[in-house]
């Protein structure tokens, strides 16, 4: 009898991506993979530490698994393995703890341990990019992870500790990883890192990384994930022009105002920020710029955060990823006076909230008339394809099975309204 | 996770083999794998800064970068540039004790021979990620942050540079002697004492910037803050402005 393994992935594209080639690994060995509601014989948590609402989570879908089988085996892996590694190993409950270094040795461990043997978690091999090419993965996109770590030491941030240092995949791994999913049917590549804007390798920086990807043959798009607003040359602005890749930037804001950013130790400024905006607005309107955004930074007064309203108001991000700050034990940013008391947190929290609501709705509505390449992800049982166009906006349409994981220029004839807008609109 | 984890999960029902053996001797390997830093001098300059000189251990690092430093077995660490030069064969950081700081009291009270935690080296603010053969640089300080110009100063020979140091006090012009005469301006703003009597920014104000000079901004928030606005207002693109902020 098979047995059966579970997967629960918290925080972000990179720990997915990492989960969804563990995925592959257990399937192609022979397990059964199992929602994580169910009863399993093994459970593998992908944590996230960056803020202390992900350790909660953490915790609490550790105790979860736990609950529902106590004689499983329950691997804890991700960033909160680097962080509170001492903690975790201390629970009786929890059967392995591997660090992000080891994550890719994962299927090997728990093989070993249902044959009998234990594997010392230092007896694995610590390689970052040793991942399996994802086959059987929880998402429709390929994420491709191209970098691991980070070296800026923003303020506010632990994960340069808990990722370690910045290091650059090998490109042609890389280019070989694409060749393999777009074989395997995958149309749209994701790429992932912590600091992708950081890629270097051979000389060849971020936007030539990209260039040598659109290059390679084959009926695929590319999403740049999220991204930092530093390294950004003309190229890559320019590759944008390119059918392949996508016009949608996750580019990081963290704050609108200058004396913010400056706190965070941030490598760019807020003109910085803006000119780039829009040198990329100008050459193609109807781009798509969706960010993160940390309110109550130590500091932050009225005014600062009115800025970075303002900001965001007059950039009309599609979308706003808000997180309150909060304190990370070894940040520069804890030992900072003037802490945000929570409920200011909270105020200015729903304040972004609400207005990126509006920002995608008024962004979508823009969209209304034009023309999408959508991917379709599922049909429904009552024929409606649903996917993504090129813009990184859901779109729906009626349409077969047969629609799925292909291309359709779809032309944006309306919009549902709720809390998640979906265009919709016919084949042309 | 440790040897007697291991056995402690072994023993809670997940049936298995024990490799005590292999552990162990990993264990082992492990520590004496780790680089290990040696102090050589504790250099008082005044009665809060001194300059912690310790081994380098080959470390290759581009002047202007930093590295995180802790007490051996504390897991307190901070972050310092190295003031030392590319070409060095040991270490130097320039160090202000903090008020109740955690570190910066702990390490100057070590010794020669006392063992230090390093990571590093870190960081963007050298002229190597900025380079602009034959351009004219203006780096600005405020106390400890003359650091990483220091350690740039000394590492590129050829630099036409000049360099804007703003402490209170002339006792704060930490070993002004190694830079050339003409290449450094002390700006005192509690005497005057030094060559210029006011804060940097005033002096930055009196004395516009060329638009085509490559200025680097080392020290604390408001300073880098209050410097970046004056030099946009004179015409310097952003782009030619790097900061490095100290807390």
């Amino acid at each position: 009898m098979k047995k059966k393994v579970a997967f629960k992935t918290l925080g972000c594209r990179l720990n997915q991506f990492e989960t969804d080639a563990l995925v592959t690994d257990f399937y192609k060995g022979g397990y059964e993979i199992v929602d994580f509601a169910e009863t399993a014989d093994i459970y593998v948590i992908n944590t996230c530490t960056v803020t202390n609402q992900s350790d909660h989570k953490s915790k609490n879908t550790i105790n979860q698994s736990v609950k529902k089988n106590s004689d499983s085996l329950v691997v804890v892996t991700g960033c909160m393995a680097n962080n509170q590694k001492e903690y975790l190993e201390n629970r009786e409950d929890i059967t392995y703890v591997i660090e992000n270094t080891k994550k890719s040795s994962i299927y090997s461990l728990v093989d070993a341990h249902l044959n009998g043997e234990i594997l010392h978690p230092a007896d694995l091999s610590q390689n970052l990019f040793n991942f399996s090419v994802v086959e059987k993965g929880f998402h429709t996109r390929s994420m491709i992870k191209i970098q691991d770590g980070c070296d800026n030491f923003c303020t506010f941030c632990i994960v340069p500790k808990v990722r370690g240092r910045a290091t650059s995949r090998p490109v042609n791994d890389i280019l070989e990883n694409i060749r393999k999913v777009i074989d395997l049917g995958y149309k749209e590549i994701v790429l992932t890192g912590v600091n992708i804007s950081r890629y270097t390798f051979d000389n060849l920086n971020f936007e030539n990384l990209v260039e040598k990807i659109l290059d390679l043959p084959g009926d695929f798009r590319v999403r740049i994930s999220s991204i930092e607003p530093e390294g950004f040359g003309e190229k890559l602005i320019s590759l944008f022009e390119h059918p392949k890749l996508t016009p949608h930037l996750h580019l990081c804001l963290q704050s609108g105002s200058d004396k913010i950013l400056l706190q965070m130790r941030r490598m760019y400024n807020l003109q910085t920020y803006m000119e780039i905006i829009k040198k990329i607005k100008l050459k193609y309107p109807l781009f798509n710029f969706t960010t993160d955004i940390i309110v109550g930074f130590p500091g932050e007064t009225e005014e600062d955060f009115l800025q970075t309203v303002s900001v965001a108001k007059q950039i009309g991000f599609s979308h706003i990823h808000t997180f309150k700050y909060s304190v990370r034990n070894g940040t520069r940013a804890a030992r900072m006076p003037e802490q945000v008391p929570a409920k200011i947190k909270s105020e200015r929290s729903e304040i972004i909230r609400t207005l990126a609501e509006e920002n995608k709705l008024a962004y979508r509505e823009s969209l209304i008339g034009k023309t999408q390449r959508v991917l379709v992800e599922k049909v429904t049982s009552k024929g409606m394809a649903k996917g993504y166009g090129e813009h990184y906006v859901p779109v729906e349409f009626k349409g077969s099975s047969d629609f799925k994981n292909t291309f359709n220029n779809i032309l944006l004839t309306d919009i549902r309204s709720g809390k998640e807008p979906v265009l919709t609109g016919k084949i042309l | 996770m440790k040897a007697k984890d291991i056995a402690k999960k072994n023993q809670v029902g997940k049936n298995s083999i024990l490799k005590e053996k292999s552990i162990v001797s990993l264990d082992s390997l492990s520590l004496t794998m780790d680089t290990v830093y040696k102090i050589h001098s504790v250099r008082n300059l005044t009665d809060t800064t001194y300059i912690l000189r310790f081994d380098r251990n080959n470390m290759q690092f581009e002047a202007g970068q930093h590295i995180t430093l802790g007490v051996q077995g504390d897991n307190q660490t901070r972050e310092y540039s190295i003031y030392s030069t590319e070409k060095d064969p040991f270490l130097e950081v320039l160090i202000k004790e903090v008020d109740h700081g955690m570190v910066s009291k702990r390490l100057k009270k070590l010794s020669k021979g006392d063992v230090l935690n390093v990571d590093g080296p870190f960081g963007f603010f050298t002229i190597g990620s900025f380079p602009a053969p034959g351009k004219k640089y203006l780096f600005i300080a405020t106390g400890t942050g003359i650091a990483p110009f220091h350690s740039i100063a000394g590492s590129h020979n050829s630099l036409d540079y000049r360099i804007l140091h703003g402490v209170r006090y002339s006792e704060e012009a930490y070993e002004k002697e190694f830079f050339p005469n003409n290449r450094y301006i002390l700006c005192t703003s509690r005497d005057s004492t030094g060559d210029f009597t006011g804060r940097v920014t005033d002096y930055v104000r009196k004395n516009p910037v060329d638009s085509d000079t490559l200025v680097y901004l080392c020290g604390n928030c408001d300073m880098i803050y209050e410097v970046y606005d004056v030099l946009i207002s004179q015409g310097l693109r952003s782009d030619k402005i790097r900061t490095e902020v100290y807390f």
